[in-house]
């Protein structure tokens, strides 16, 4: 649902969106009519795709239905060419990544035009902390971005800093309802100390942190809006050829929508109202049998 | 390539936490959730051209893809039923 929330911008980048599951013809045509997708879904009952991209799930036992057949989910996103550029496969076959990150695979330019984020307008190198995209979702892997603009002349310590130095580096505050990857940080630089002659990695210019984040599904109970308190840290340290500046630390605090999962209606408790609005559970029956059969 | 499930997780009030703190109805290790632990394979690689293919679509009517001067995203997904 996430992806078609984006729609709107693909579209006007002129970006082909395709998905394709192991699900039949008419259960993927439920699920279009009752989420409104415009873009295009592909069926591959026989999981015969799949296989032929070498990412069918092979660790499921062939008898074991109706799990057997899925892929290993993923994304690629190709050029106008058709080569591809980018390719986004997670371990944990919950989370995906957001549509915000295959925008900016696609035109990273376009991105703060399609998405509304704020682009740093910081001159004095002062971070600037905000949530790529408008709401978390449940398994969605969207990134809480720092950025800051590094004056003519000086420099950020990249990761690892010399000794006595400290690198930029985003921490967020230990949160239950929040699934926390690894920090992306740029490519750094290396750099020659006039005085001294020593090597050091550095970054210039602007410099984005990423960390890439997704709402936990303990999340999700409640059919009402939810925000999310997200809070954290920034430290840094700028320098130039001669002097650095004392290390900074910046809190920061700010909070996010957050969208609950809709689940299966046969792998959640009676009554729960975030259910799939399509008719699951006679798919899944469907599915079932015309696997075992 | 010999490939891992990964089956670290535990039992809470809410569901199963994975290895990642992620909560869930299903256990790790199992059916939907027989998640690959390490390396495991992704498919065509960046640099190559996406592979044409067939399949149908919704009204299962057949549909070939190849390439058609767009910029492509071609997303594998687990399922929409479940």
């Amino acid at each position: 649902m996430q992806l078609q929330e984006k729609m709107s911008a693909f579209d006007a980048l002129g970006i082909s969106v395709l998905a394709i599951s192991y699900d039949e013809p008419d259960a993927l045509k439920d699920f279009q009519d009752a989420y409104g997708i415009t873009y295009t879904l592909l069926s591959d009952p026989d999981s015969k795709v799949i296989r032929d991209y070498g990412i069918l799930n092979t660790l499921i036992a062939e008898d074991d239905h109706p799990w057997f057949g899925i892929p290993f989910p993923g994304t690629y996103v190709t050029d106008s060419q058709g080569t591809i550029t980018h390719k986004f496969f997670e371990n944990n076959l919950v989370l995906r990544v957001g549509p915000e990150e295959l925008l900016r695979a696609v035109d990273g330019d376009a991105l703060s035009e399609y998405i509304g984020n704020p682009v740093s307008d910081t001159a004095d190198a002062e971070p600037k902390v905000f949530l790529e995209g408008e709401h978390l979702a449940v398994g969605v892997l969207q990134h809480l971005v720092c950025q800051i603009n590094v004056p003519q002349g000086r420099h950020l310590y990249a990761d690892p800093a010399p000794q006595g130095m400290i690198p930029f580096t985003l921490t967020l505050d230990a949160q239950s309802k929040l699934v926390i990857r690894e920090l992306i940080r740029p490519a750094s630089e290396a750099h020659t100390m006039a005085g001294t002659g020593e090597v050091i990695q550095v970054n210039h210019g602007r410099v984005e942190l990423r960390l890439p984040i997704t709402a936990n599904a303990a999340i999700t109970s409640t059919t009402e809006p939810t925000m999310l308190d997200l809070s954290g840290e920034v430290s840094w340290q700028t320098c130039d050829e001669d002097v650095c500046d004392v290390p900074r630390r910046s809190r920061f605090a700010f909070n996010v929508p957050i969208e609950g999962a809709v689940v299966p209606e046969f792998m959640t408790k009676p009554g729960n109202p975030k259910v799939r609005a399509m008719d699951g559970m006679n798919h899944f029956k469907k599915m079932s049998s015309r696997r075992q059969s | 390539m010999t490939i891992e499930i990964e089956t670290r997780g535990e039992k809470t009030a809410h569901g199963w936490r994975d290895v990642d703190g992620f909560i869930g109805p299903m256990q790790p290790g199992f059916g939907p959730r027989t998640d690959p632990k390490g390396a495991f394979p992704t498919g065509p690689d960046v640099g190559e051209q996406l592979p044409a293919f067939s399949c149908l679509d919704v009204l299962g009517n057949p549909f070939d893809y190849a390439h058609d001067a767009k910029p492509t995203i071609m997303l594998f997904f687990r399922s929409a039923v479940w």
